[in-house]
């Protein structure tokens, strides 16, 4: 019996921890209790990418779009919206500076700019329904693939879509396809990388959460291609939904004879196992996940030999992210020359990135390869909050490199990334404002890297400390003339000795910031100033007397509050901070109403 | 073949051969810390980094591990390499100031100091992986390996508790670059002057520098090999291909006429006088231990010197260790004084030591021995009667600080006196080998109260047992010295190739011999029979006597149940009928 509406409610892991789970509870209660089960259908669904709003809901057919969903709000959306036909305005979306709120998913600017490929199936399917996804075309590239092409056949059209690495190398992906078709050796593997690492990226994690048997589909077809009965998924310990949601695809496409032996009944067989990571960021590099699901110590390992000639147990094998994989059934099913009209000239398709930092709409997006960092930022991302001035992106993750306002009409392709100093990388994409400031940023990702370094090889391992205790030193004053030179001496030394790209592409925030704000680390040094006003050797904290007086009376409400009793002053006089005793923790600036706090 | 330009010397190379290989080919040096030939490159260190160029590519690559291609260019010493080379070494000499290997290469480099914060100044481990590949690719024991990550990064046992799976070879240690590990014998089995590798230090060795024919052999019990079934790296350094771990000890059953039973003896093991500190104290050496040391071809090339490696100032002999004792060997093992006086003599040669020999009896017995005791005694050296009761490192007096104690009973002076030395020499005395048990049930031999094999008559058979064709020759039959044990391998040669030479003997004339109708195949005449001469017959169950060995001395005869065994020669009832002849006179 048909349904008049859907409830789709977001269940990936960030709604999830917001709820969501909850809400759809208390919907499900909440209808029935108004005999509405027989006309709307609850359904959960994989994330919807918008999850700085989350718990989110959208209503299908009409695709009213509602966020911040709290339990005690749902009675009265059950009986405004459902009941009565009169969607709820106060759980919209209101785009920033506006006072409207905007009613339709597609009519909100964050989604009407994506192009969904990767995530087509975003939010409109239960991912733990397989039916859902054969419903959506699923399984139809499969059976195109057993029966209707050959291996070569295939592999040529992943290689004429031009479709290329997702997880950051970008490499042409039905070459890799063909190398390892061609290397002798059997058993032949294939692998699924989701070991996302980067820290705020989650694009694989929301894929394998809201469409896994687009995952599985690939992978069958990419064995089919190379000729390999047997895949690995590779997944993080901290993705558990994931996990719980990739076995559960993994059982019903063997019930349904979509995996297993004899797949719709063409002789090919074909199964896939889960590993699941012990968290380490190295993991993602192939080459240490292939030795980690060998049960080794998960290191790099120079390369040739590829993992196409030399990979699991020293069989031929094909690992690929989890992003290119799922990318493969829509590549088949509507065929090289559509997928290829996406793009520009080296890279074709989409590319999903997470959208995180200092903008108003963060979430996850999938955007056609080619369009600016400016549409990304501004349109999709509704710009900077509060006001503040755009300073930098970040993309690639936590090696990636910062781009500055001047580069941000550049093209998101792998190549005029890598020329600016940063990558591609899997996704990750920080935007930083003003506030931020950029050697003490530069010294973050060191630090996280620092710590993630396999500590394999030289340079990783004893650049990575070396270059945090330098930054480290400029940020707490201790910089000297030629540190930027060392600085950028180690970086150099790393870019080309590394031995797995982790390495290599380390010094990219180094490198990155110095190339763009060397300004603000001549002022660290030379100065002992931080512009942003983030470091804290370097900054003080005084009061405009002027304004404490005239506009706040003196209120002496700093006075009371600062844990040091470094203020002194008393009502309607002019208050004053001891420097000596003063530790910058920042709690007066935050509580004076009257802005007298000045930072320098 | 392939073509390739390093530094500008055009060079042909086999497909497959590593940059490094091929510019050693040139004598062209790389530096590398990480790498060894004996396994797979792990190009970890990046200090091998070679600027190539071939086609569009031009980059820095690891000597080590990357494989020549047609038209590649190398260059060794490029300003890019030599400027990461340089920075990767400073980072190392920040990590690992102390390591030898990482200053050299610095030195050579030209880099004097390193820029970056050294945490440890005795750090001397580079985290090259050696160990780690050498306990999984070589050992297979795969004991060690790395644990935390990036900085923190340390080589360890799982947990840092001592692994089960070490099986102790010391791989690791000897493939370090930069003695970073060193051994440590957890489980207390000191070794006596363990820095002079008094026992086997090699797995594969010639068992003494005289040994004929003079090849090695493997040592199975320490061979890595036959522990984990790793290793054989013996096998890929051995050009000729020599090595086959795969022979096996093999029984080869010979047919032989004559036997000469040469077993010689094995020293008193000195462990079980606990009092004289064998096995305690570092400078307690038995004789053997010493004799090694004062060879020539020996670990400290015959110099005498202490567990630390100084001159002793004074040095104790112990004579009748293990022998005439009471509560081990009664007996005398008759070489104890001479070799102690050789010592005794040697250390006067060539330290300025103060020699003590103590003794019970002075046993100087052979041609020139008297005369040689005479000459030792104008020598200077100490003689001291009496049975040392203990060997102590208490000290009494300050003259004692740091030496061992020897108190004895000078039975002459007839006090108690308490000797402090340097050295202290065990001269133990001799016992039957190890395995004289199964040689002696094996041949039918008997044994003297000593536990020695017994020859058939000390003064008129003394090399030949009681088995017809079975001789022995040496200190199987008993201790003796060398210029004895010559002799009397001579006379039981002698004695052997007469008889294979004559190829028969006499047979007693008066053998047993078994009624098969009355025997039962009980087999008790075969349990008793001293000779082994009598076999059970199973198709007929009746015992069977091998005239050739049988000795006529009529033990089964006494004992078979059934009168069965029946001595040849006269019967029961003709010696009955002459002993009543002789009574009816």
């Amino acid at each position: 019996m048909p349904y008049r509406a859907h409830l789709m409610v977001c269940a990936g892991t960030g709604c999830v921890s917001n709820n969501s789970l909850k809400i759809k509870e208390a919907l499900e209660r909440e209808i029935k209790k108004r005999g509405l089960e027989n006309e709307i259908l609850v359904v959960s669904t994989g994330c919807n990418g918008f999850c700085g709003h989350g718990p989110i809901m959208v209503v299908q057919p009409d695709g009213i779009f509602y966020q911040f969903l709290k339990e005690e709000d749902i009675p009265l959306l059950v009986e405004e919206h459902l009941l009565k036909g009169r969607p709820v305005k106060r759980l919209m979306y209101i785009p920033p500076e506006e006072k409207e709120p905007i009613p339709r998913m597609k009519d909100i600017r964050f989604f009407g700019d994506q192009l969904l490929v990767t995530l087509r199936n975003r939010g409109l399917i239960d991912p733990e329904k397989i039916d859902d996804y054969i419903a959506r075309d699923g399984y139809a590239a499969l059976a195109k693939v057993l029966t209707e092409m050959t291996p070569e056949q295939v592999i040529e059209e992943i290689k004429k879509s031009g479709l290329r690495g997702r997880g950051g190398g970008g490499f042409p992906t039905g070459l890799k396809w063909e190398f390892c078709r061609k290397a002798k050796g059997e058993p032949k593997y294939v692998i699924c990388n989701a070991d996302e690492g980067d820290p705020g990226a989650f694009m694989d994690r929301s894929i394998i959460e809201g469409d896994p048997h687009a995952v599985i589909e690939g992978m069958t077809i990419g064995a089919y291609a190379i000729g390999a009965k047997k895949g690995f998924i590779y997944v993080r310990m901290e993705y558990p939904l994931a996990v719980e949601r990739f076995y559960i695809a993994v059982q019903q496409a063997k019930e349904y004879g979509l995996l297993g032996k004899d797949i719709l009944g063409t002789g090919f067989d074909f199964d896939i196992e889960v590993r699941r990571g012990a968290g380490a960021f190295v993991s993602g590099e192939e080459t240490a996940l292939i030795a980690s699901i060998e049960g080794k110590l998960s290191e790099p390992r120079p390369r040739p030999p590829y993992p196409a000639e030399k990979g699991l147990w020293g069989k031929p094998t094909n690992i690929n992210n989890v992003e290119t994989w799922a990318n493969i059934p829509v590549i088949i099913l509507r065929g090289a020359k559509w997928f290829s009209s996406i793009g520009t000239k080296t890279s074709k398709g989409t590319k999903v990135f997470s959208l995180a930092g200092k903008v108003f709409n963060t979430g996850l997006i999938e955007v056609p390869m080619g369009i600016t960092l400016r549409k990304i930022i501004f349109d999709i991302g509704g710009g900077i909050p509060n006001g503040k001035k755009f300073k930098a992106v970040q993309t690639g993750g936590p090696s990636g490199g910062f781009i500055p306002e001047s580069l941000l009409d550049l093209p998101v392709d792998y190549e005029s990334l890598t020329e600016a100093g940063a990558i591609m990388g899997s996704g990750g994409m920080v935007v930083m404002d003003e506030d931020n400031c950029m050697v003490d940023v530069a010294k973050y990702f060191v630090d996280f890297l620092r710590n993630e370094s396999c500590g394999k090889c030289t340079p990783c391992r004893e650049g990575l400390p070396a270059l945090s205790k330098i930054l480290t030193d400029i940020t707490e004053g201790r910089g000297k003339e030629g540190d930027i030179e060392l600085l950028q001496e180690i970086c150099e030394t790393m870019r080309d000795t590394a031995l797995c790209g982790l390495g290599q592409t380390a010094p990219n925030p180094v490198l990155s910031t110095i190339r763009y704000f060397r300004d603000e680390y001549e002022a660290h040094i030379k100065q002992k100033k931080c512009p942003a006003r983030v470091c804290r050797e370097l900054i003080r904290y005084f009061i405009d007397e002027e304004i404490c007086v005239k506009e706040g009376h003196g209120c002496d409400v700093c006075r009371k509050n600062c844990p040091e009793n470094a203020i002194s002053g008393e009502l309607n006089r002019a208050h004053r901070i001891n420097p000596e005793l003063c530790t910058k923790c920042g709690l007066c600036f935050e509580l004076c109403r009257f802005n007298a706090i000045k930072i320098e | 073949m392939v073509k390739i330009k390093i530094n500008g010397k055009e060079t042909k190379v086999e497909k497959g051969t590593t940059i490094l290989k091929a510019a050693e080919k040139l004598d062209i040096k790389i530096p590398t810390l990480c790498y060894h030939p004996l396994l797979e490159p792990y190009s970890a260190c990046r200090i091998c980094m070679v600027e190539i160029k071939i086609g569009k590519r031009n980059e820095l690559v690891t000597a080590c591990n990357t494989v020549v291609e047609n038209g590649m260019e190398i260059f060794t010493d490029s300003e890019r390499a030599l400027k990461a080379r340089k920075m990767n070494i400073e980072l190392l000499m920040a990590r690992a100031p102390a390591a030898e290997p990482v200053k050299e290469i610095a030195k050579e480099l030209g880099v004097e100091k390193t820029r970056f914060e050294i945490k440890d100044p005795n750090e001397k481990c580079i985290l090259c992986g050696l160990c780690v590949r050498t306990c999984e690719q070589v050992v297979g024991a795969k004991a060690i390996s790395f644990i935390e990550r990036g900085a923190d990064r340390k080589v360890s046992t799982p947990f840092g508790e001592p692994s089960e799976d070490c099986i102790g070879c010391a791989a690791c240690a000897y493939f370090c670059p930069t003695e970073a590990i060193t051994v440590e014998d957890l489980d207390k089995r000191e070794v006596i002057h363990d820095e002079m590798i008094l026992g086997p230090n090699s797995a594969i060795r010639v068992p003494i520098r005289q040994a004929v024919p003079m090849v090695p052999f493997i040592d199975e019990e320490n061979c890595i090999h036959f522990k984990t079934g790793n290793c054989k790296l013996c096998e890929k350094v051995c050009e000729k291909e020599a090595i086959n771990h795969d022979m096996e000890d093999e029984e080869i059953e010979l047919e032989v006429g004559t036997i000469i039973i040469a077993t010689g003896f094995k020293g008193f093991d000195a462990k079980k006088v606990p009092a004289y500190g064998y096995g305690r104290f570092k400078n307690v050496l038995t004789a053997l231990e010493f004799e090694r040391m004062v060879n020539a071809s020996g670990p400290t090339g015959g110099q005498i010197r202490l567990a630390d490696g100084r001159e002793p100032e004074s040095v104790g002999i112990i004579h009748c260790v293990g022998s005439r004792d009471e509560n081990f060997n009664e007996y005398c093992s008759r070489v104890c004084c001479m070799y102690s006086l050789k010592f005794a003599h040697i250390i006067k040669e060539r330290t300025n030591a103060e020699v003590y020999n103590f003794y019970i009896d002075m046993r100087a017995f052979g041609k020139g021995y008297e005369e040689f005791y005479h000459k030792l005694l104008e020598e200077g050296v100490h003689f001291i009667r009496g049975r040392v009761s203990e060997i102590s490192d208490v000290a009494l007096t300050p003259e004692e600080e740091g030496k061992l104690i020897i108190r004895v009973e000078d039975t002459l002076v007839g006090t108690v006196r308490r000797i402090p030395v340097d050295m202290a020499i065990l001269s133990v005395g001799l016992e039957p080998n190890f395995g004289s048990d199964e040689i002696t049930r094996m041949f039918n031999l008997s044994c003297s109260q000593d536990a020695f094999f017994l020859e058939k008559h000390p003064k008129l058979a003394p090399v030949s047992t009681a088995a017809d064709g079975i001789f022995l020759a040496g200190t199987c039959q008993g201790p003796k010295d060398i210029p004895d044990t010559v002799a009397q391998a001579g006379a039981a040669a002698s004695e052997a190739l007469a008889l294979a030479d004559k190829g028969k003997f006499e047979l007693e004339p008066v053998t047993a011999e078994i009624n098969e109708e009355l025997c039962s195949g009980c087999q008790l005449c075969i349990a008793l029979c001293p000779f082994s001469a009598i076999s059970y017959n199973k198709e007929k169950d009746i015992s069977e006597v091998n005239e050739a060995l049988c000795k006529g001395c009529g033990t089964c005869v006494a004992a078979c149940p059934s009168g069965a065994a029946m001595q040849n020669h006269f019967r029961d009832e003709q010696i009955i009928a002459e002993i009543e002849g002789i009574l009816s006179v």
